[in-house]
């Protein structure tokens, strides 16, 4: 009887360290942070309770509202310029008999082997002016052409870093993102049912309606996740913007995010309660994006 | 042959470690490698630390600080006359985040902490009481310092009339220029008295030579996405960004006369500068190329030139800064370095005397200059023969004693906390004028000024309405120690 009641206890024993570790690095912060969120801080110890002031003035911050909008332009280019994308190369390795396959595999995925904060480095080189590879390539091989885009001077002197910060943005992520989720697509490519392909071609549908009525069917429950870490990893966009712009948001913070703008207000501006406030929509507002998307899976499904 | 029952599995273990005795087959040789490199580290990390306790540490961000106080801190512990110093240089960052980590939650900090300017107004905001650093205010009148020491090298560290460091430097700021060209060119930097007069007189060095439509070179190195160049012009007309106060007060007449010039810079038919980043291998060739002709340079940029374009020997010069006007200011300020004493330190008396003697000795005035090109803020130190030498890099001039001659006139600085935030709705408020002048040339003159100051109102407004949310900020509430 005594090893019954010991075993009772095991479970909890077990689980004991990873409470503790729980409970001090993840629930007292979670609750602290709430806590913060009602208080305004200034210098490195002044601090007084201010009520749901920073939620009300978070509603009428422009910067914020600037924030909130860049993210979601990302997040829009991340959905709909970067999936594709990893989905179109995720076909091309797919297709039976091509060449160099693994080859191309390595190409693509490696940015992420590099890491986010050495490719904003290198994005930074590249989006230089004058000096930048883009700039370089582009004065090289358009020369005096589209001069409408550049209103005046060359393309060697084009202002990616101010004037284009957004698309600087999407395609550094492209460039870093797109092979990861190329292999996702992939691992879903490779899982569908050739035979179902093969009848579809034999009832005479051509690439495109094979695609659409069979393959895209059939992976979109690996689609769904990878839509929702895109909408998640955009939402919580910080180093590249970070690194490319410099420790800030851009000229006329064309490039400002909202945990950009949660680290200045908490590391920079010194109110960790403004800060707090920011983290907290910014989790209402992936939460929102969760359970909306799980609400339209969940409808394709049915 | 024979053959495997169908059920049946066969499971082959690869040969583990060598065929030595049973126990060697436990891991693989890459799981004893790891074995070992752990037990290794285990032992190394348990070691005793054998490096003696000095009797002072003091936090930098600089190595070059370091490199300098080294020498006199160990020839002062050797002669006895003062205990032992541990200088630990540590990343700006870095620096920052453990001295606002110590601050806040009253974790072990340095004895001493030498911070730049943007670190230290961190530990500023909040009643004067909330300070991390001890306020040197006192000590400073008893020991005549606050006569002894530039005056404007103490703006930083003032926070509501108390001083919280001592001054490191003065940082002045002057233009430098490519002699070469403008020597081969018959100008007369003489001639040159306002930035109108600059951009008047240099022009002909903007030719374009080479015919692909574009100038061949630009007359300075500015663009609007770098802030820290924005902030010396400002400072530099006189109106600055903050009142007596230390409230916003930007949208003056002056200073929209200033950005209004500084758009037509940057864009339209009057173009005469050029984005050529600092601390950049691509800014360095774009110098080297010889794209811009001139530069602001405040004393400790000059090191970081001589140290990073030496083919630029001898073909750099320095001249006043052209003011906005004429008879005005003819420098700037740029940078700036303060040594502070956190006020948990349990022997702030005896670390004042250390401070002192580190931040006033002339050796160590002598030292910033010989090896960092940075004069003393300490007056009776100007006197010394070495600010007269003839700076072989910058075509034997006594640079020395010409940003000395310039001291006196630099600006003043607020420590506000909300400095870096008003400098970038500044900024933000150049860069859309800037957008306006580009694709409207005729923008010019009043019309430019105007929608100048009427930008800076919305950029002043928006900072105002930032600080005056600030109920600790503005006394409306008292605050309190979390």
């Amino acid at each position: 009887m005594t090893a019954t009641r010991h075993g009772r206890f095991a479970p909890y024993l077990f689980l004991a360290p990873f409470l503790a570790v729980f409970a001090v690095f993840v629930a007292y912060p979670l609750a602290q942070s709430v806590v913060l969120s009602t208080r305004q801080m200034f210098g490195p110890t002044a601090s007084t309770y201010v009520g749901l002031d920073n939620f009300r003035f978070l509603l009428q911050d422009p910067l914020f509202h600037k924030a909130v909008r860049n993210t979601l332009v990302f997040t829009a280019g991340s959905l709909f310029i970067q999936l594709p994308v990893a989905l179109g190369l995720a076909l091309l390795l797919d297709r039976p008999g091509l060449r160099g396959r693994n080859a191309l595999r390595l190409v693509f995925f490696a940015p992420q082997l590099v890491g986010l904060v050495f490719l904003a480095v290198m994005a930074s080189v590249i989006f230089q002016k004058r000096t930048g590879v883009l700039n370089q390539i582009l004065e090289e091989v358009l020369g005096d052409r589209l001069g409408w885009v550049l209103q005046s001077g060359p393309w060697l002197d084009y202002p990616w870093l101010e004037s284009q910060v957004m698309w600087a943005l999407i395609l550094s992520a492209l460039w870093m993102y797109a092979g990861l989720n190329m292999v996702y697509f992939l691992a879903a490519l490779q899982n569908v049912d050739r035979s179902l392909k093969e009848a579809a071609s034999i009832d005479g549908a051509g690439v495109v309606r094979r695609f659409f009525a069979v393959t895209l069917p059939a992976i979109t429950p690996v689609a769904g996740f990878v839509v929702l870490l895109s909408v998640v990893g955009s939402l919580q966009l910080f180093e590249l913007p970070y690194i490319l712009l410099n420790a800030g948001g851009g000229p006329d913070n064309q490039g400002l995010t909202i945990v950009t703008y949660l680290y200045q207000s908490g590391f920079e501006t010194g109110d960790l309660g403004y800060a707090s406030a920011i983290g907290w929509v910014l989790a209402i507002m992936l939460a929102v994006f969760t359970l909306l998307q799980r609400f339209v899976l969940r409808g394709r499904n049915a | 042959m024979k053959q495997q029952p169908p059920h049946t599995t066969t499971t082959t273990r690869a040969p583990r470690f060598g065929a030595g005795p049973g126990w060697l087959s436990y891991f693989s040789l890459g799981g004893w490698a790891v074995v070992v490199v752990a037990l290794v580290s285990t032992v190394l990390v348990l070691l005793p630390d054998d490096r003696v306790e000095a009797d002072v540490t003091l936090w930098t961000f600089a190595p070059p600080h370091a490199r300098m106080y080294r020498p006199l801190l160990d020839e002062w512990e050797q002669d006895g006359s003062q205990g032992s110093v541990s200088i630990e240089t540590l990343s700006l960052p870095a620096l920052e985040r453990r001295m606002l980590g110590g601050f806040m939650s009253g974790v072990p900090v340095a004895d001493l902490i030498e911070a730049e300017r943007r670190v230290a107004s961190r530990a500023f905001g909040g009643p004067v009481e909330s300070v991390g650093f001890l306020d040197l205010t006192d000590r400073l009148r008893e020991d005549g310092l606050l006569e002894a020491i530039n005056e404007s090298s103490f703006g930083p560290w003032t926070y509501r009339g108390r001083v919280f460091g001592l001054p490191h430097d003065v940082h002045p700021v002057m233009l430098c220029y490519r002699a070469d060209l403008v020597e081969a060119a018959g100008i007369d930097v003489g001639e040159i008295e306002t930035w109108d007069d600059f951009a008047r007189i240099m022009r002909p060095l903007m030719a374009d030579n080479d015919g692909d439509g574009a100038p061949d070179r630009y007359l300075i190195s500015f663009w609007p996405t770098y802030i820290d160049n924005i902030e010396p012009l400002i400072l530099q007309a006189g109106d600055g960004l903050f009142d007596d106060d230390d409230m916003v007060r930007f949208a003056t007449e002056t200073n929209a006369r200033v950005i209004a010039t500084m758009a037509t810079w940057v864009a339209g038919p009057d173009r005469i500068a050029a984005d050529v980043p600092e601390f950049s291998a691509a800014g360095n060739k774009l110098k080297l190329d010889g794209y811009i002709v001139a530069a602001l340079m405040p004393d400790w940029l000059s090191n970081i030139w001589r140290q990073q374009l030496p083919e630029l020997s001898g073909k750099l010069k320095l001249m006043p800064l052209p003011a906005w006007e004429p008879g005005g200011r003819r420098t700037s300020v740029w940078g700036g370095t303060m040594l502070g004493i956190p006020k948990s330190a349990d022997n702030p008396d005896e670390l004042w005397q250390y401070a002192k003697r580190l931040y006033l000795s002339p050796e160590l005035s002598r030292s910033l200059y010989t090896e960092g090109d940075i004069i003393s803020p300490v007056r009776a130190h100007w006197d010394d023969p070495i600010y007269d030498t003839p700076d072989e890099f910058f075509g034997n001039q006594p640079k020395g004693r010409m940003y000395i001659d310039l001291a006196p006139e630099v600006p003043r600085r607020t420590s506000s906390p909300f400095n870096k935030m008003a400098l970038e709705r500044v900024q933000d408020a150049l860069i859309r004028l800037s957008r306006e002048v580009e694709s409207d040339p005729g923008l010019s003159g009043a019309a430019l000024r105007s929608r100048a100051l009427e930008l800076l109102r919305e950029a002043e407004n928006e900072v105002r309405a930032r600080m005056m949310r600030n109920v600790i900020a503005t006394g409306a509430a008292g605050g309190s120690a979390p």
